[in-house]
């Protein structure tokens, strides 16, 4: 038994090398997909304390937004446009009929009102879209979707250019919203409000434009997300599953931190990945990525109660 | 006082409008799953069910002169919900639907005190078949373990099995486990190895994992118990993975168009077993064009009426319909109680002669079922998917009734003993 804990995944590991960097690729493009949903979620916490359980809808609305709008016959790109224009509106009428009217209201309150703005989504969607599986329009966007073969130490290493590109457009969006945060006036007014709403208030930031921003760019992430997922499995309901995978990476990177959320989604793509391959499937019959990311994340908390990468509360009483 | 009026007055209201529903013809709930992760899977079949029972009443005027009340609760594919629907239905139900493996499971045992039953077509819990111990329950025309039977069969057509590795990649669900006992039971008499690989709820579209660990096991040959969301993730990381598609099979319910349409031609050579296939010249798709669909009374569209899953949705519908008309037969009166449906679907003999009648030639077996026999063992084909639709791969092929009947009855028996005091059918001969 402490062979097969302790020794075997090991030598696993170095008799085939090419396979493990096959589990590394995979736990990588995971990680940076887990990656990105965490960051819709810490968007929205840091600048309003709401923990938004919409993300994950989000990223279905989004993506059956695109494939529904070029099903009616719309180009590729034009429905890319009209559909972040769909999620600006979004952002619009979420601020303007949930949040505003919520506005001091308890923490708890506005993550309900996020629940409902979740099963409002589920039932819209539904009924504009329908609850079949869509393909996505992977090649009409240009995204290439053949495979790039390596031979390795003489074994084989296959990545889909699909997967390359999400991996490539996720780092660049990252950058991207990095730049924005810290050197755009814009930006630095998300991080004020983040760093203390009523100071922030003072200086004549407004609440409503910021809200409206943040739901904005988590609708943008939204769409990526869901390009990236429903080119590997199409775009159906089943996707918003995939959110809570977000969960374990914001309690191990913490919620306000946009470097933890990455470094998290990443940790926690590549390590349960890891785990299934050489522990979970020969000692504990599988699936082990349901649970493994939430015991590892509990793991840290044990440690590290704000998570990684979060800000520590001291409060003196 | 103005309140207790109203609520008075509201109370009547229901009171005479759930009558005049009772009225209205013989109600057959069905707990569909047309939203959440295995919507997918659903809509077709939801469409094809109700559509059947629409072109009844608009054709025939119903059954035996008697409308069919066809309604859905929505479950989302969920249990509670299943449970909750189940218990909302049941005041006026004449049969369940369940839709689930999980649901079937969790009502399985009220069936015996509400005494309604149970018709769980190609699902449910295997043992099913045993009407003597299972006298509400009914999985007509094949069970999991049928369909487990009919794909080994069809891959020792392909050559012998032993020493081979079979990589069982399942829905980690009630659903994909059904087939284990017997898949288990014949790697060890036919020599051959089974990796079983589940795949979570949350993982359904993201199996790398699961088709890493295929890649390192080399297995010859995947059977994939899929459903919903699981059917199209599997299909893409194998065409990712290079996996020879020829030499991966599902259940019935990984057969769907839609599925297989998102790698198109990269599927090509995938297949699954099937107790149902489309015939678009059959006389009940004209009917149905002309009664329901002409006239907008159905959600389907004209691809999807081409489809497996729909034209399944029929069959279904159709052997509710045929139990209810042998029920009324029996029992002498249109308005029939389940426990008379209960006596209709022991009854079902489905002929080739009788699909002719019924407008459906070639689009289920011929079977038939006895009150000690509720599935009926109807066989199944191979269906291949050829790029752009399913084709036939196979003639039809009958499962391994020996060793399915003694597992059925001893996990029937195994299952009676584990909740006694269970009642049990003694009028029945075996």
């Amino acid at each position: 038994m402490l062979n097969d804990i302790f020794i075997k995944p090991f030598v696993d590991m170095f008799s085939a090398p090419d396979f493990l960097l096959q589990v590394l690729w995979e736990g990588l493009v995971s990680g940076i997909l887990y990656a990105l949903i965490a960051l819709g979620f810490v968007l929205i916490f840091r600048s309003s304390r709401i923990f938004n359980f919409a993300q994950g809808i989000m990223v279905v609305f989004a993506a059956l937004t695109l494939v529904g709008l070029h099903a009616m016959g719309v180009p590729a790109w034009i429905c890319v446009l009209l559909t972040l224009a769909v999620m600006f509106g979004l952002a619009v009428t979420i601020e303007r009929v949930v949040l505003r009217p919520l506005v001091g209201q308890p923490d708890i309150i506005l993550f309900m009102a996020t629940i409902g703005i979740t099963l409002f989504l589920i039932g819209l969607g539904e009924i504009i879209f329908g609850g079949e599986n869509k393909v996505m329009i992977t090649e009409e966007l240009g995204i290439p979707t053949d495979s790039v073969v390596f031979e390795p130490w003489g074994g084989l290493l296959i990545l889909e250019q699909k997967d390359i590109t999400a991996v490539v457009v996720a780092a660049l969006l990252v950058v991207a919203l990095l730049a924005f945060l810290n050197k755009t006036r814009m930006g630095r007014a998300i991080r004020a409000l983040g760093d203390d709403h009523q100071a922030a208030l003072s200086v004549g930031i407004s609440l409503q434009q910021i809200w409206v921003l943040v739901w904005f760019i988590a609708g943008i992430i939204a769409l990526v997300t869901g390009i990236a997922w429903g080119a590997r499995a199409g775009v159906s309901f089943a996707l918003e599953v995939i959110a809570y995978k977000a969960l374990p990476v914001l309690m191990l990177g913490g919620l306000e931190s946009i470097t933890g959320a990455i470094v998290g989604g990443l940790m926690i793509g590549m390590l349960e990945k890891l785990f299934e391959i050489y522990w979970g499937q020969p000692l504990l019959g599988g699936n082990t990525e349901t649970w493994f990311a939430f015991v590892l994340a509990l793991i840290v908390l044990l440690f590290r109660p704000q998570g990684l990468f979060g800000e520590r509360i001291i409060e003196r009483v | 006082m103005k309140t207790f009026t109203r609520i008075a007055v509201a109370a009547t209201l229901g009171a005479v409008m759930g009558t005049t529903a009772m009225a209205e013809g013989l109600y057959t709930p069905n707990l569909a799953y047309r939203t959440g992760p295995f919507a997918a899977t659903g809509i077709p079949l939801m469409n094809g069910q109700a559509d059947y029972m629409s072109m009844l009443n608009a054709r025939d005027g119903g059954i035996g002169g008697v409308m069919i009340d066809f309604d859905e609760c929505e479950t989302g594919y969920s249990t509670e919900k299943g449970v909750e629907c189940y218990e909302k239905t049941k005041g006026k139900a004449i049969v369940t639907q369940p839709w689930s493996t999980g649901i079937t499971l969790q009502v399985l045992p009220k069936s015996n005190v509400d005494e309604i039953p149970i018709l769980a077509p190609g699902y449910g819990f295997s043992p099913m078949a045993d009407g003597k111990v299972f006298q509400w329950a009914f999985n007509t025309p094949l069970s999991y373990w049928d369909g487990a039977s009919i794909i080994l069969k069809y891959l020792e057509e392909q050559g012998d099995l032993s020493g081979k590795k079979i990589a069982f990649l399942h829905l980690d669900h009630p659903f994909g486990k059904e087939p284990l006992p017997y898949l288990e039971k014949k790697a060890e008499a036919q020599g051959f190895e089974l990796v079983p690989i589940p795949v979570g709820l949350k993982e359904m579209q993201n199996q790398s994992a699961q088709w890493l660990q295929i890649r390192r096991e080399r297995p010859d040959y995947v059977i994939m118990w899929g459903w919903g969301a699981m059917n199209a993730g599997a299909i893409t990381e194998a065409v990712k993975t290079k996996f020879p598609m020829e030499n991966m099979l599902g259940v019935w319910w990984a057969g769907h168009d839609a599925d297989l349409k998102i790698v198109g031609e990269d599927g090509k050579g995938y297949k699954s077993v099937s107790w149902s296939f489309p015939n678009p010249d059959a006389p009940v798709m004209a009917d149905v064009k002309q009664h329901v669909i002409d006239a907008g009374k159905s959600q389907t569209n004209e691809e999807e009426m081409q489809g497996v899953f729909y034209s399944r949705g029929l069959v279904i519908s159709a052997i509710l319909a045929e139990g209810i008309a042998v029920a009324q037969e029996h029992a002498g009166k249109a308005e029939i109680s389940p426990a008379d449906l209960r006596w209709g679907l022991e009854n079902l003999n489905f002929t080739e002669e009788r699909l002719e009648e019924l407008g459906m030639t070639g689009m289920v077996p011929p079977f038939s079922t006895s009150c000690s026999n509720h599935t009926g063992h109807s066989g199944g084909w191979i269906l291949e998917w050829d790029g752009s639709k399913f084709v036939k791969a196979s003639d039809l092929i009958m499962p391994d009734s020996e060793v399915i009947s003694e597992l059925e009855t001893a996990s029937a028996q195994e299952y009676a003993d584990a909740n006694a005091p269970w009642p049990v059918n003694e009028d029945c001969e075996m």
